[in-house]
C-alpha cells in the first residue's frame, strides 16, 4: 500500500501527520513532507486515519 | 487508585463512542494509536457512515463536488461502527449506554461525540431548510435546482457560505440578520471586507434588529421582519447555529443547555470523555462556558479525549490553538486564534482590497490571531503568526 499526497489540494493543515507520524511529517516551514510513501501493513491503520482527517482531500491510499 | 498511566490503561476495556462524525471517528483512531486492545464500539444516529462536512455548504452544495466525495474512509475494522444506532440514554451508576431499540451497551470509558444539531426558528413541521447534516445539504441543493431566489436567515459562517453557494449558482440572494454579518467570528475589518464582495456580487443584506419570523409553512416562503418588511423567495434556509446534543444525557447529572462541560483535559466526569460540537470549556477570558464548534477543534479534543480516557491525570492537558475557515465570494480565508472584540487589525502583506492578504490581530500589545486572505501559508506558521510577536 502506498499513501500519496496531492501537493495541489495540500493546505497544510497537518491533522495527517499527528494521526501517522510514521509516515507524514510537518518540515519547518510547516509544509508536508512524506516520510515514508510504502505503508508497511502495521501502518496501514494509521494511514487510513490520516486519511481520514484530511478536511481537503489531499491524501489517498493505492494498493 | 494507581496513578501510572499504565495502570489506569488496563481499567478500561471496553470503550463507548456516541456520535458519527469526526470527533467520534478520531477518539476511536486515536484511542487504537495510543495501544487501547479492548473493545471500541461508535453508535452513531446517522443513517451513513461518516463524512466530511465542510464541503455541505460550498463544493457539495455548488454540485462541483459529488455526495459520493464526502464520505471519509471507511471505518476501521478493528472498531465496532454502527449507524442508524441512537443513544438516548446514559446510566452512569451502571455504566451503561442506553440505546433506542432498548439494547445496553455496557462500557469502562464512554466518548460523548453525540455532536450538535442545527438551531430552529419554528416547530419542525414548519418545513424550513437548514444545512447540518448531508440530507440537508442533498435536500437543498435539489431545492436551488428549481429556484430563482433564495432568503437566508442568519449572516454568519455558514448563512453566508450558502448565499454565496448559491449566488453561485445564479440566484436572486437576500440575507436577513440581527447583527452586521460575520462581525463575531471575523472582527469588523475583514466582516466588512467580506460583506462588501457579497454586495459586489448583488447579494442583498438586509439588517433586522428585532428579528424575524418565518411566513408559510412546508414550504416556507418567506419571512417578515419584525420592522415589518416581507422578504419572499422560492427557497428560505435558517443558518441560525447549533444546539448541543445533550438530551439523550438527561438524568445522568451531565450536559445543559450550553453543551456537556469538560475539564482541561475533556473529561467530562470518571470515566466520560468529550469532544467535539458538544463539548463547552469554561472560557480563560470569560469565565463562561463556552463551545467551539470548529471541524479542527473536534479533531484536537477527540485525541485529547481519548489520551485522557487511557492515561487520566497523565494525559497532556488539551490546549485550544482555534483554527478555522471558510470560503465565500471568490475569498479564501483561514484563521488561526480567535479575533477577540476590539482586537486591532493589521495587513502584514498584500491587500484586502486585491483580494489576497495577511494580516494580524493584536490585543492589549499581544498577538491573539492571523488569517490569510487567498494566500496559502502552513498553518503551522500562520498559528506562530498569531501568538508571538
Amino acid at each position: 500500500m502506498r499513501i500519496i499526497v496531492d501537493e495541489t489540494r495540500c493546505e497544510g493543515y497537518g491533522f495527517c501527520a499527528e494521526a501517522a507520524p510514521h509516515l507524514l511529517e510537518l518540515d519547518d516551514e510547516g509544509e508536508l513532507t512524506v516520510l515514508s510513501e510504502q505503508v508497511a501493513p502495521d501502518e496501514a491503520a494509521n494511514a487510513e486515519a490520516a486519511v481520514r482527517v484530511c478536511p481537503v482531500a489531499a491524501l489517498r491510499l493505492q494498493s | 487508585m494507581s496513578v501510572t498511566g499504565d495502570t489506569v490503561k488496563d481499567t478500561v476495556k471496553d470503550i463507548v463512542v456516541v456520535g458519527g462524525s469526526i470527533a467520534a471517528v478520531t477518539a476511536a483512531d486515536a484511542l487504537r494509536r495510543h495501544g487501547h486492545e479492548g473493545s471500541i464500539t461508535v453508535v452513531s444516529d446517522e443513517r451513513y457512515t461518516p463524512y466530511v462536512r465542510p464541503p455541505l455548504s460550498k463544493g457539495m452544495l455548488k454540485g462541483v463536488e459529488t455526495e459520493e466525495s464526502v464520505f471519509m474512509a471507511p471505518p476501521r475494522s478493528d472498531v465496532d461502527f454502527r449507524v442508524k444506532t441512537r443513544a438516548v440514554g446514559l446510566d452512569r451508576e451502571r455504566r451503561r449506554v442506553l440505546l433506542e431499540d432498548g439494547e445496553e451497551l455496557p462500557y469502562d470509558g464512554l466518548v460523548v461525540a453525540s455532536g450538535a444539531r442545527a438551531r430552529r426558528l419554528g416547530p419542525p413541521e414548519a418545513g424550513e431548510l437548514v444545512v447540518r447534516d448531508l440530507d440537508d445539504a442533498l435536500r437543498l441543493r435539489a431545492a436551488f435546482a428549481e429556484a430563482g431566489s433564495l432568503v437566508v436567515v442568519g449572516g454568519g459562517f455558514l448563512g453566508m457560505e450558502i448565499a454565496s453557494t448559491a449566488r453561485g449558482l445564479g440566484l436572486e440572494v437576500t440575507v436577513v440578520d440581527q447583527d452586521p454579518p460575520l462581525v463575531r467570528q471575523f472582527g469588523s475589518l475583514l466582516a466588512e471586507h467580506m460583506t462588501r464582495a457579497a454586495l459586489d456580487e448583488g447579494v442583498r443584506i438586509v439588517r433586522s434588529p428585532g428579528g424575524v419570523r418565518l411566513v408559510g409553512q412546508a414550504p416556507v416562503t418567506g419571512v417578515r421582519t419584525a420592522e415589518g418588511e416581507l422578504l419572499e423567495a422560492d427557497v428560505v434556509v435558517s443558518a441560525v447555529g447549533d444546539l448541543p446534543n445533550v438530551e439523550w444525557l438527561a438524568g445522568s447529572g451531565l450536559g445543559g443547555p450550553e453543551g456537556l462541560l469538560v475539564d482541561d483535559r475533556c473529561r467530562a466526569a470518571p470515566g466520560v470523555v468529550a469532544a467535539g460540537d458538544v463539548v463547552a470549556r469554561v472560557s480563560d477570558r470569560t469565565g463562561r462556558p463556552r463551545r467551539s464548534p470548529h471541524w479542527g477543534s473536534a479533531i484536537d479534543q477527540a485525541r485529547a479525549a481519548a489520551l485522557a480516557l487511557l492515561r487520566g491525570d497523565e494525559a497532556p492537558p488539551y490546549r485550544p490553538a482555534p483554527y478555522y475557515w471558510t470560503e465565500q465570494w471568490g475569498l479564501d480565508i483561514k484563521i488561526c486564534g480567535r479575533i477577540l472584540p476590539g482586537a486591532i487589525p493589521e495587513v502584514l502583506s498584500g491587500s484586502l482590497d486585491e483580494r489576497g492578504a495577511l494580516v494580524r490581530w493584536t490585543h492589549d500589545g499581544v498577538p491573539v490571531a492571523a488569517a490569510t486572505v487567498n494566500h496559502r501559508m502552513p498553518v503551522v506558521k500562520l498559528r506562530k503568526l498569531a501568538t508571538a510577536s
